[in-house]
């Protein structure tokens, strides 16, 4: 199939294939179904784009539904303060944890959505127990914790594929999910793919100012 | 008749979806066959063998082709006491699960100490093998212990005869109840993240699964989640009744009564009356009796024992 | 029926075998929603009939569940395709005996895996339950020939174009066969671990995307042109819907195992991917529904638009929840709730069955050529369907809804068994009311082929007046 170029946007074929295309149409009735040849009404042109928007902005930010070590580095840290040891009720201490942590935790995490990652899994100070010295072992190593996930009770190398680190070892990616995530960067090129191929195919076909004449 | 010809829809139509096909297919192919197995992947791995669904090997889920696992108190060869430790006993003719198979499954590092120090590769299927977890710096492996130990599979089941029972556990068979009765239609083994895994235990890591078939995850949870029931709830005697008729423990309970589990027999070789406990039952249940029946005590070969055994391994 | 399986091809009567097929999806349809219902009575009342495997929860439930899909659903698309697929090619179906054969080997594949099914021989992955040999069995000789019958009627049509309902049926029953083939590679090969779970959702996912969805839509474009003499609102909308089913519908396995442990790129991808789900769903809702223009006073008039057009409405609710439900922000409330199960039987009994219900009224009249018995019967059902359906629904989603609440903040499990209890009896209710009205319809259809008025030739069913 010669395709042609020069008018897209109107149509993909030439004006003989169009011809042929047109008699086509207008000569069977498609085992008595007619079809006619309208083009997408403005606001589901609209609506299709507000999806695909849609799509992509509900994924973003690319939060796990597992939360990083990194949220929770501050609240380790300030379980150490004197002002925290001091208060013996674990509700109030927590709540303190939370208010004196408030506005440090994003000088330490790279991720803009910590707040609802926070909001989505918050600790007992009992859980904090627990974690803490897997933290602060992971600190000591000098591990990054925003790759490790807290799963559960336990602090565990997280499932993410980010950027290469310095010795430029495949096997040893960044555990992070960068902005550039495989899955979503996968999505858009797929998204891009099939707009083009089905504009390619519906260019194809007769342009839509022509509307067949269901032959009475 | 000149036909429209649709040459470039068919080829537009493979291209989407090989393309669709090469992106969810082949490119987490890559990713699932690097995971390498965790401490609890490889002890879901051996305790439920090869598969747990439908084969030829157990065409009816009945329990057939699965291993034991039996806790060794005393060296099975020497009888020297020793500190406590599970092994899994694959009897002659059990076959090996898919971690034995195709070592590789089990992930790098694993594969290798496992193939040359525990020499899995040297287990034989016609004459059974006993399979043990070490460790080595840190990394947890394979150990046929048949090769390595001497500990063959006759010795290892005449010390544990000798032993508890309580020690041999059917987990395995136990798992194939676990599919055959439905359990995970309405049970999950997926505690999520947020709020759900303090009540139901850790969420898996990737590396749960190496080797395991089927995962059963389950998807609609009617019921509580089950991964970590062995943790939560360690007592046979409650798991029992629970099975028999979960309304004797837990009245507002939708669980179905498992009591057709028991067989024919109790525990004591008797003929166990369903007719008579229902009944029984029922007059509990509107007030003509004061207390329920005696739920039977099930008897060692008997499919419940397997499941709660499967149940009791589920830590 | 049974007596043309071994008469010559062309001594069967056209559309013998879309009766064929008709008759036994009606059939199925009783059966799995008569299980469904005692299954939803038994999550209300727990002691109704034990004592039995046979009749325990986890031996029936995925009966029921194959039994409306392979059963029902897919046996109501084979009897669409028998008599579709050659009316839009203005030719005779292929081979009006392999169609008749392949009825036969359905339901004798069907009730085998069934039975299988009943007494427990599961491979133990949702959806593709059954053992390996069944599958081989359903590709082989279930889905290749209905594949191989779409594909020669389509290609020696007597006519140039391919309609739209056509794309879809044979790229679809085409689709299956892969799905199949594919799907259940765990069980052929024994693969384990994150594969075979992550190939259980892939398997589950593309059977609802691949099959279910585009030839229940691709239905509705034959039913509402063929009914209202419209002609199909836009030629080129019905590609953007084909080639967006094919693109976005087979790609979002991963988004059933949000909470698993899998690698995080491939569901941020699934997640995009499952919104985007909405791009097929819009273009079809919108090619429907405004191919129903002048036509509307149809909806309310005519009993198969109104199942179809009710059909395509519910596309509307089922693909906002199916597409938001899986992102990651929605999906950890909801995972694993009734609402998930709710939204299920809205794909099924309520979009997808009200779509097949209509192909199977008006394809029955027309080949039988005879009226529908009658109307009040129609009606009835038509009504029971919906209320029912609706009634199951609503409980659900609350139900579902409640459990979210309940995993979120650490209620004790019972206490969400206790406050659910009044919705499992409302549901038991619903899918009852659907079970009793697909009784009255079996029964009206074995009467209109035995006393329907019948149709002139070149007259539509729907051109007579109804007599009762």
């Amino acid at each position: 199939m010669a395709l042609n170029f020069d008018k897209p946007l109107y149509s993909l074929s030439t004006p003989v294939e169009n011809k042929a295309d047109q008699a086509t149409w207008e000569g069977e009735s498609l085992g008595g179904i007619t079809e006619d040849n309208n083009r997408l009404p403005i606001p589901v042109v609209w609506l299709l784009l507000l999806t695909v928007l849609t799509a992509f902005a509900i994924t973003f930010p690319l939060w796990g539904q597992r939360p990083n070590a990194g949220l929770y580095v501050d609240y380790v840290k300030a379980m150490n303060t004197p002002e925290i040891m001091a208060i013996q009720d674990d509700k109030a201490a927590m709540a303190k944890i939370i208010d004196i942590t408030k506005g440090e935790i994003s000088k330490h995490v790279t991720r803009m959505d910590y707040e609802g990652l926070l909001a989505r899994h918050p600790l007992s100070m009992d859980d904090l127990r627990i974690i803490k010295p897997q933290i602060e072992a992971l600190m000591s190593a000098g591990k990054d914790p925003e790759e490790y996930n807290v799963v559960g009770d336990l602090v565990v190398l997280a499932n993410f594929e980010g950027n290469l680190k310095a010795d430029g070892k495949i096997e040893n990616r960044e555990r992070k999910q960068p902005w550039w995530d495989k899955g979503y960067t996968i999505d858009i090129f797929y998204v891009i793919m099939f707009f083009i191929g089905v504009t390619i195919v519906i260019k194809c076909l007769p342009p839509s100012t022509w509307q067949p004449k269901h032959h009475h | 008749m000149a036909f429209r010809e649709y040459k470039l829809g068919a080829r537009m139509f493979g291209l989407a979806l090989g393309g669709s096909m090469c992106i969810t297919l082949l490119l987490p192919a890559f990713d699932f066959a690097a995971v390498a197995s965790t401490d609890m992947g490889l002890d879901k791995q051996f305790t439920a063998g090869h598969e747990t669904g439908f084969s030829l090997d157990d065409p009816f889920l009945l329990g057939w082709n699965k291993p034991l696992k039996v806790t060794l108190k005393a060296d099975p060869v020497t009888g020297q006491p020793m500190e406590a430790k599970e092994v899994y006993v694959y009897q002659k003719g059990t076959t090996f699960p898919a971690g034995v198979l195709h070592p590789r499954i089990l992930g790098k590092g694993i594969e290798e100490l496992s193939v040359q120090k525990g020499k899995i590769s040297e287990a034989k299927k016609d004459a059974g093998a006993v399979f043990g977890l070490a460790k080595d710096g840190g990394v947890s492996y394979v150990e046929n212990l048949t090769a390595t130990k001497g500990w063959t599979t006759a010795v290892v089941m005449a010390a544990a005869n000798a032993g508890k029972d309580e020690d041999i556990s059917h987990a395995g068979a136990g798992k194939t109840m676990f599919v055959r009765e439905g359990c995970w239609w309405c049970h999950t083994l997926l505690p999520e993240q947020t709020q759900d895994w303090q009540v139901f235990g850790a969420p898996p890591m990737i590396g749960d699964f190496n080797g395991e078939s089927p995962t059963a995850f389950g998807s609609d949870r009617k019921a509580p989640d089950l991964l970590h029931v062995g943790s939560r709830n360690s007592s046979r005697e409650w798991m029992m009744l629970h099975f028999f008729n979960p309304r004797l423990v837990q009245p507002h309970s939708i669980m179905p009564r498992f009591d057709y589990l028991w067989g024919e027999k109790d525990a004591n070789g008797q003929k166990i009356d369903f007719d008579k406990w229902r009944t029984e039952y029922d007059q509990y249940r509107n007030g003509s009796r004061v207390t329920p029946p005696d739920v039977p005590a099930y008897s060692k070969n008997s499919e419940i024992r397997y499941l709660v055994d499967y149940m009791m391994s589920l830590k | 029926m049974l007596k043309y399986l071994f008469a010559k091809n062309e001594d069967i009567p056209a559309g013998s075998a879309a009766v064929f097929w008709g008759f036994s999806a009606i059939v199925w349809f009783v059966i799995g929603t008569g299980l469904g219902s005692f299954n939803a009575a038994k999550l209300a009342f727990p002691d109704f009939v034990t004592g039995n495997e046979f009749f325990a929860f986890g031996h029936m439930r995925q009966v029921h569940v194959h039994a409306v899909i392979f059963g029902w659903i897919s046996m109501a698309f084979g009897m669409a395709m028998m008599y579709i697929t050659p009316a839009l090619g203005n030719t005779k179906l292929w081979s009006e005996k392999l169609g008749l054969w392949n009825a036969l080997m359905w339901n004798i594949g069907l009730s085998l895996g069934l039975v299988l099914l009943w007494a427990g021989v599961s491979s133990g992955r949702e959806y593709s339950d059954f053992p390996w040999p069944i599958d081989l069995y359903i590709v082989v000789f279930m889905a290749v020939p209905l594949c191989i019958n779409v594909w020669m009627t389509v290609i020696n049509r007597r006519t140039q174009g391919i309609y739209t309902t056509n794309w879809f049926f044979a790229s679809a029953v085409f689709m299956v066969s892969i799905v199949f083939l594919t799907g259940n590679l765990p069980e052929f090969f024994h693969l384990t671990g994150l594969t075979e779970a992550y190939l259980t959702w892939w398997f589950a996912h593309n059977v609802l995307g691949l099959w279910i969805t585009p030839v229940a839509a691709a239905i509705a474009y034959y039913t509402i042109p063929k009914v209202t003499g419209n002609p199909l609102y836009s030629h080129r909308i019905g590609h953007l819907h084909f080639w967006s089913v094919v693109v976005f519908y087979s790609t979002p396995a991963a988004h059933h195992l949000m909470s698993a442990p899998l690698p995080e790129w491939l569901k941020s991808f699934a997640s995009v991917e499952g919104v985007l789900i909405l791009v097929p769903a819009i273009a079809f809702v919108s090619n429907i529904l405004l191919t129903m223009s002048g036509k509307w006073y149809m909806f309310v008039e005519n009993l198969e638009v109104r199942f179809t057009i009710t059909g395509v409405l519910m596309a509307i609710p089922l693909n906002m929840q199916g597409g938001f439900q899986q992102t990651r922000a929605i999906n950890w409330y909801i995972h694993g709730t009734g609402w998930i199960v709710a939204h299920a039987h809205l794909a099924l009994l309520g979009f997808s069955t009200f779509l097949e219900a209509a192909a199977v009224y008006l394809g029955l009249q027309m080949i039988l050529k005879r009226k529908l018995y009658s109307l009040t019967l129609g009606n009835m059902h038509f009504w029971m369907l919906l209320i029912g359906f609706t009634t199951y629904w609503v409980s659900m989603t609350i139900a579902g809804l409640i459990q979210g609440a309940g995993k979120i903040y650490e209620v004790p499990y019972i206490d969400v068994v206790i406050a659910e209890h009044p919705y499992m009896i409302a549901r038991w209710l619903g899918g009852t009311m659907v079970f009793v009205g697909n009784v009255l319809w079996l029964y009206n259809m074995w009467m209109t082929a035995r006393q329907g008025t019948v149709v002139p030739e070149g007259r539509m069913p729907h051109e007579l007046a109804y007599e009762r």
